[in-house]
């Protein structure tokens, strides 16, 4: 009977050429996850012996790893080849263990992603019951809390708020301590459990405080879009969203990710790279209209509240390169939004410069150039450039004329004068990016 | 909550609209996987909420843009039998042909809650499968390259030329060499059936590449 799972195991990844990652093979046996990851590991180790097919397997690293004399604490999922490497560079390793094993070499990280994301929409409101990861604090708010947190949006906040303060500064910081205040229960939790089951598939990096942050980010800010913003502590689909913004304001390391080599040539374009986005917005407008019907009743901040949210998967889902402190500072500062900023027990720390006024300020933004050079090559550069900028200002605005729906042209009005500038920059690439408007909005226009 | 049936002039549109959009990304997808070309112009996107690597080159991209909006009037009328991209290799002999079979049911009537979400659950499979693809594939050799092939039912390309005036966007009739494969070998990878298509993915691929 022990030895069925090795069979099971052995039909998904060569009859059905799939991708096995632990998290979906949890799901799919209903075993815990930690299991999962032995009986992949198990797998792995007979086939090989057996030396019959050729596999290919990811393993997830996570340890504390010091750059520059900042130690921090990194997760970073890997290719088998670049297994000893990292290992290597960590100072202290927590956990490794398999991540998925597949047949097909992967390219990219993406289909990591794509394997466990239907898992997960399956079992949304519980995919976490084979997680190793508990919180006894995080439980659903109730309907009524939730009307709460939304109405007072500028009342002071709830105290659980001044005690993560100190998480949150250093999460937002990004250049100070990272992991050397952490709070002793984080790090409880951390050195009893094998590896944090997250939602990582796109191989970004972490620092403890993650875990704690999307909880305060629920509470915050963000209504709940489709399930409780509590349950998405449990990384569960939507849950992404709030997590990924505060991947954002992480610590500026990067996970050495399985393509960092290949990345390093080819910078991704992190924060809100306003000339490439606008195309890409065409491409997200399926999912966004979704989202925008949701917010449609709420209120106009709670609507660019959301749509920051939105805006941050879309970037988030590329791999991560050593990303430089001001742009991810620059970003969680706009996290923030603006009312919140008046409130001193609000975490100072979490917006760098003035907490108290709107003002216009310069950020290096990552922006990608088409030129022709002297030999008449076509030329792409991505590169940061400042762009100007105020608090006020949705990052989501210069794409803004890309979008048919008539939510945002309410947004625009509303903040003409702080667009202006930016939104001149990239009329012309909004434009082309109109072109492949998605009609998939179609069925939601009801 | 409305229903749309076959006769509605929205429901080909709408069809038509996301297979484009679909084939879109999936032709971007083979060119990633299939390395055809060099993966510095891929950049990874998002679709059906799922990462995807699209390439950013203009011209490229342009290619594939008006091939589609060319096809998209057949896939309406329900005129496209198969779209094929296949990929040849220096002496233009096809190597792999990606199969994608597409037929519309004739008399439907369907209900739009679902449907977006189903119909994106079973894109995004495909989409991952591709992304494996080369598990079962042989390499390619170097030096490939693409094109697009569109097999139509009956006669139905006196709407492209049309299609091809506006957009200064020739079509041409294939020749044989470039359609017959010698000693193919076929692979499914996926198949899906939905209320609004019905499509299946499978790969042919010549026996000896190099």
């Amino acid at each position: 009977m022990d030895e069925l799972y090795l069979d099971n195991i052995d039909e998904y990844v060569n009859d059905h050429n799939k991708i096995v990652t632990y998290k979906w093979l949890s799901l799919t046996l209903g075993v815990h996850v930690n299991t999962a990851k032995q009986m992949l590991f198990h797998y792995l180790d007979h086939k090989r012996k057996e030396s019959s097919a050729q596999l290919h397997a990811t393993y997830l690293v996570s340890g504390k790893s010091v750059d520059k004399g900042q130690t921090s604490h990194k997760v970073s999922v890997v290719r088998e080849e670049q297994l000893e490497d990292c290992k290597s560079k960590m100072s202290l390793i927590v956990s490794v263990h398999v991540y998925s094993v597949q047949k097909a070499l992967l390219k990219d990280s993406g289909p990591l992603y794509s394997v466990d994301y239907d898992a997960v929409k399956d079992n949304l409101k519980d995919c976490s019951r084979y997680s190793a990861i508990r919180c006894a604090d995080a439980v659903p708010m109730s309907s009524l809390e939730l009307q709460q947190v939304r109405e007072p949006q500028r009342a002071p906040t709830p105290e659980p708020e001044p005690k993560k303060t100190a998480t949150n500064g250093d999460v937002a910081n990004g250049t100070s301590k990272p992991a050397a205040k952490q709070q002793k229960g984080i790090m409880g939790m951390f050195a009893t459990k094998a590896a944090p089951k997250n939602q990582d598939a796109d191989k970004e990096v972490k620092t403890e405080q993650k875990e704690d942050a999307p909880v305060v980010d629920a509470p915050k800010s963000k209504p709940a879009a489709k399930t409780n913003p509590m349950t998405n502590f449990f990384g569960t689909q939507t849950a992404k969203k709030p997590e990924k913004s505060v991947k954002q304001e992480e610590a500026a390391q990067s996970s050495s990710t399985a393509e960092q080599q290949r990345q390093s040539s080819k910078p991704e374009e992190k924060p809100k790279a306003a000339a490439v986005e606008a195309p890409k917005t065409s491409k997200k407008d399926s999912s966004k209209t979704k989202r925008i019907e949701d917010s449609d009743s709420e209120d106009e901040i709670m609507e660019k509240k959301k749509r920051r949210r939105i805006k941050k998967p879309e970037p988030d889902s590329s791999d991560e390169d050593i990303i430089p402190d001001s742009p991810q500072q620059m970003e969680t500062k706009e996290k923030s939004p603006s009312p919140k900023k008046k409130k001193e027990a609000e975490p100072v720390s979490h917006t760098h410069s003035h907490s108290d006024i709107k003002t216009r300020k310069r950020r290096r933004v990552m922006k990608s150039r088409t030129f022709l050079d002297e030999e008449g090559c076509m030329v792409t550069e991505k590169g940061y450039e400042s762009e100007s900028y105020s608090e006020t200002e949705d990052d989501f605005k210069p794409t803004k004329p890309a979008l048919k729906d008539p939510v945002p042209a309410k947004l625009s009005l509303s903040s003409k004068q702080d667009e202006k500038k930016s939104q001149k920059k990239t009329s012309a690439n909004a434009n082309k990016g109109s072109k492949q408007a998605s009609i998939v909005g179609f069925f939601q226009k009801k | 909550m409305t229903t749309l049936t076959r006769q509605d002039l929205n429901f080909g549109q709408v069809v038509a609209d996301i297979l484009c959009e679909f084939l879109e990304v999936a032709i971007h997808l083979i060119l990633y996987v299939r390395e055809v070309y060099p993966s510095g112009i891929f950049q990874k996107r998002k679709k059906y909420n799922v990462p995807v690597q699209m390439s950013c080159h203009p011209e490229l991209n342009q290619y594939i843009q008006d091939t589609l909006y060319c096809i998209k009037p057949l896939i309406e009328k329900n005129d496209a039998e198969k779209v094929v991209v296949v990929i040849m290799d220096k002496e233009h002999h096809p190597v792999e042909r990606f199969v994608f079979e597409i037929s519309q049911p004739t008399l439907l009537s369907i209900s739009s809650d679902t449907l977006l979400s189903h119909v994106e659950q079973l894109l995004r499979a495909f989409i991952l499968k591709i992304s494996v693809c080369d598990a079962v594939l042989n390499n390619n050799p170097p030096g490939c390259s693409f094109s697009v092939l569109v097999h139509t039912r009956d006669a139905a390309t006196r709407n492209m030329e049309k299609v091809q005036v506006i957009k200064d966007f020739p079509w041409i009739v294939a020749d044989e060499q470039e359609v017959h494969m010698q000693e193919p070998r076929l692979i499914p990878l996926k198949t899906m059936t939905s209320d609004i298509v019905k499509m299946q993915l499978y790969v042919e691929e010549r026996a000896q590449k190099t």
